[in-house]
């Protein structure tokens, strides 16, 4: 009922000139992770801000807290509801049993991951070896050892970013690029969401699911799911990572 | 390995904003030092909405930085400099950070949180304590006049077009924009960064108000605007060794605008601070011995930048005090990298005079040898590289120079 | 270097967005093209090699000479071979402006396997980025038949990712012929260096 009623205001939302754009990869033997698990979210990197009417992204400190908050309280929920327990790696220390620099090693070399992937499968530049497997990248052993020391199934890597337009840009409704540059890109209209999530399996190390998501606001007015509110990040929250979808051999086994 | 480089050339190509960054039009009118002060004391914290946004994005920053593998961590160097901020950071000494970033070009930045990062870059041009004092006091002063958030005030009134420009991306060509880009995407800043594209005008308050921390703090105020003349001189040098004009796109220009009326001014103000302090203080030795052995590498990382003209600036201005192996060695280096007709020769002249000084480190030997081979004067040159395979001999390429010497 | 992703990205998911990312990496419908596990010439036909595996192909980019030709395995950002075959005396390894402040030094036939070593940490200094590049090993190694030399390195990108790089290569009446490695220290060096030497083992001098 509930899942429902978000995609019809999904829809009624494009119908009004706003847009939702979501692309999921995943390892063709994927399974969503399912019963009893344990995920280790990996240092999310929240952020929320203010476009202004020249175009600028303001950063709004009380915002982003709240946000991060809720969208931390929405993951443990909907991993808990999966059956899964979530630990947050706030910091690169809080990860026991782990040496930080191991944990900073680990980030970096999945931005690099997390770069091809967006690179080779998100920017039409296909890799002819890559075709036709869906997702097909690791992060080798280091993330398996991992895995071990911390007795971790799956490792989240999330990114969300949120800018709400304040009322004198609603009025103005400007273009700006100065949100390309802080990792939004905003060319017209209000605020919008971004966000990507990739989830590693710690048993082998290959990252299993990716997605991006972004929503945009074309309309004046228009908001969607505001992550600074507990039923906002909720939305964003399922929309990124609530609708995993199995990798492609699963599914075919599953249509049988 | 290389990722989407938004050019500022692409950003303002649209918008004809060239005379946004303040590069063309009057000149800044000089800032006294004698009208300003520190406008935060000890233990600041903001209390507007709109800082409080920003200074959380700061701390979010200065954590990503702290653990970067950017940095040296030399604990020794690290205080070193915590000690230099401390002494000409004003009220707020106390409350600074410094990082140092192991990245090769001539600059530092402020945070509005308190922390300030220093390229290597910059050491490698800082004759002595007091010209790096100067910059550190020049970054404070941004600190200390509160110029991000009123930047950020500024730009949000008059509801511009964000000119969006990184500190440095601007800087040294290409090949800056690439890691420097990173660097400030990676601290999190992203569009709050590009204030540190400041106004002239709070570039003048900085010069000004860092002057007065300086002499107060007992250095020679002339060493401020040392460091432009010094900047100058290297673009000059840079331009003059490629035969052409020096470049306002892509060099050291492009970031810090109108280097010239800045020397000019500051020369002015260091007279107008002499007398708040003893005026004598150059701390070269506390310099020298501070940097250690990390000298060698600021100036292996320089050369290796293959920028001739500049490089030389660079040995010829250290040198001032005397040439030494390890200088006589990187000036042999510049020219072998360099490769063009007569340049073996030079370089040949230049490890030779090297390897005459007691300092001269082991590859000043192997250079040597190696040059002398080249001018067909082989026994001498394998008994140089016998020579280095002597101090060196577990050496990255001691099998390389063993089968060269025929061993 | 999140921001970095997400603007990326971004700019991917929204129509007509194309980044235009550095030399020639991506952008809509770049392909890199399948190489097949045989014999194959490379570098403008210098040389013949014999991969046991699939590469894709890197586009060619606006700073790529005529000399070379580039593979990868899982990407760029995670791998690479290059290839340079018969470059000349005073001959530039990458596309530059003559008048550039800071030149990649070009080939020159008289130079030592060092100087060659120090050409190939100056590119990584000034194109590709790095920040720190620190040399493992200089030896002699044979290559295409002929005596040549192995160049092992270690370099630090402003992604702040460690990466790993072995260079073999000859001079052979006065040109070079030279065979890179470059990968992510953490995992992707490792998992494609046995490929690479099989590769290298392979290769001959195409007359």
């Amino acid at each position: 009922m509930r899942r429902r009623a978000l995609i019809l205001l999904t829809a009624g939302a494009m119908a009004l000139g706003g847009c939702v754009q979501t692309r999921q990869f995943a390892d063709v033997q994927f399974q969503p992770p399912q019963g009893d698990y344990d995920l280790l979210l990996m240092r999310p990197d929240v952020s929320v801000g203010e476009v202004t009417a020249g175009g600028l992204v303001q950063p709004r400190a009380d915002w982003t807290e709240t946000a991060r908050a809720h969208l931390l309280q929405a993951l443990r929920a909907q991993q808990t509801a999966r059956g899964g327990r979530t630990l947050v790696a706030e910091t690169r220390e809080s990860i026991p049993g782990v040496n930080p620099q191991t944990v900073a090693d680990l980030e970096r070399l999945h931005s690099a991951v997390g770069n091809s992937i967006a690179l080779h499968k998100y920017m039409g530049a296909d890799l002819a070896t890559k075709r036709g497997r869906s997702l097909d990248w690791t992060l080798g052993q280091e993330a398996v050892r991992l895995g071990q020391a911390t007795g971790m199934d799956y490792a989240l890597f999330l990114y969300a970013q949120d800018s709400v337009a304040s009322s004198e840009r609603v009025a103005l409704q400007v273009l700006g690029i100065a949100g390309c540059f802080i990792g939004f890109c905003a060319p017209q209209g209000g605020g919008g969401q971004m966000a990507y999530a990739s989830l590693v399996d710690l048993k082998t190390g290959d990252v299993v699911w990716f997605n991006v998501l972004q929503t945009g606001s074309q309309l004046p007015g228009v908001a969607f799911g505001d992550i600074r509110t507990p039923q906002g990040a909720a939305q964003m929250v399922d929309r990124l990572i609530g609708r995993m979808k199995a990798g492609k051999e699963v599914r075919r086994a599953q249509a049988r | 390995m290389n990722e989407m480089n938004l050019t500022r050339r692409s950003i303002l190509g649209g918008f004809g904003c060239a005379c946004c960054m303040g590069m063309v039009g009057a000149a800044q009118a000089r800032v006294t030092p004698a009208e300003v002060d520190p406008m935060i004391g000890p233990g600041h914290r903001p209390t507007d909405k709109d800082e409080q946004g920003m200074w959380q994005l700061y701390e979010r920053a200065e954590r990503d930085i702290a653990d970067s593998n950017l940095l040296i961590k030399d604990p020794g160097l690290t205080r070193y400099l915590g000690g230099l901020a401390e002494k000409v950071g004003g009220p707020t000494a106390k409350d600074m950070r410094v990082y140092l970033a192991h990245i090769p070009e001539f600059n530092a930045f402020m945070a509005p949180t308190g922390f300030m990062v220093v390229f290597t870059g910059l050491l490698t041009r800082m004759r002595d304590e007091a010209q790096l004092a100067g910059v550190i006091g020049h970054e404070a002063g941004h600190f200390l006049r509160r110029h991000h958030i009123r930047g950020w005030r500024d730009t949000k009134r008059k509801s511009d077009i964000l000119t969006v420009l990184s500190m440095g991306a601007g800087l040294g060509g290409a090949a800056t924009g690439a890691y420097l880009g990173d660097w400030v995407r990676l601290a999190g800043m992203g569009t709050i960064f590009s204030l540190a594209a400041y106004s002239r005008h709070m570039e003048a308050e900085a010069d000004a108000l860092g002057l007065k921390q300086i002499a107060r703090a007992g250095y020679d105020p002339n060493a401020m605007p040392e460091t432009w003349e010094q900047l100058i001189g290297e673009m000059r040098a840079t331009a003059r060794m490629r035969r052409k004009l020096p470049r306002r796109e892509g060099s050291l220009l492009a970031t810090h605008p109108a280097p010239q009326s800045r020397m000019t001014d500051l020369r002015i103000s260091a007279q107008e601070v002499r007398g708040l302090g003893t005026g004598a203080d150059r701390g070269k030795d506390r310099y020298i011995r501070a940097l250690g052995a990390h000298r060698k590498t600021l100036l292996e990382d320089q050369v290796k930048l293959n920028d001739p003209g500049g490089s030389l600036y660079i040995l010829n201005s250290l040198a001032a005090d005397g040439w030494n192996g390890l200088l006589r060695f990187y000036e042999g280096e510049v020219w072998r990298l360099r490769g063009e007709k007569g340049d073996n020769q030079r370089a040949a002249e230049a490890y030779a005079a090297a390897i005459a000084y007691p300092d001269a480190p082991p590859d000043a030997w192997r250079s040597h040898g190696y040059a002398l081979i080249k001018m067909g004067r082989g026994d001498e040159g394998r008994r140089a590289l016998q020579r280095y395979l002597a101090m060196a001999p577990n050496a990255p390429d001691a099998p390389m120079v063993r089968q060269t010497v025929g061993l | 270097m999140r921001k970095l992703l997400a603007s990326f990205v971004a700019l991917s998911l929204l129509a007509g967005c194309s980044s235009g990312v550095g030399s020639g990496l991506g952008g809509i419908g770049t392909y890199y093209r399948l190489i097949k596990p045989q014999p194959r010439t490379v570098a403008r036909g210098t040389m013949i090699v014999q991969p046991t595996i699939a590469w894709n192909q890197i586009p060619r980019g606006p700073y790529d000479i005529s000399r070379e030709e580039n593979w990868t395995l899982n990407g760029p950002y995670l791998d690479g071979l290059s290839f340079i075959g018969g470059l000349g005396n005073n001959e530039r390894i990458v596309y530059q402006r003559r008048k550039a402040d800071r030149k990649v030094p070009n080939f020159y036939s008289n130079m030592t396997p060092q100087d060659i070593a120090d050409m190939i940490e100056s590119f990584y200094m000034i194109r590709a980025g790095s920040v720190r590049f620190d040399v493992t090993a200089l030896q002699p190694r044979a290559f295409l038949g002929q005596s040549g030399f192995q160049f092992d390195y270690n370099h630090l990108g402003g992604d702040e990712v460690e990466r790993q790089g072995r260079a073999v290569g000859a001079i052979i009446n006065g040109r070079l012929y030279l065979a890179l490695f470059d990968a992510t220290k953490l995992h992707y060096y490792g998992a494609g260096i046995g490929e690479f030497e099989r590769i290298v083992q392979s290769a001959r001098l195409r007359r």
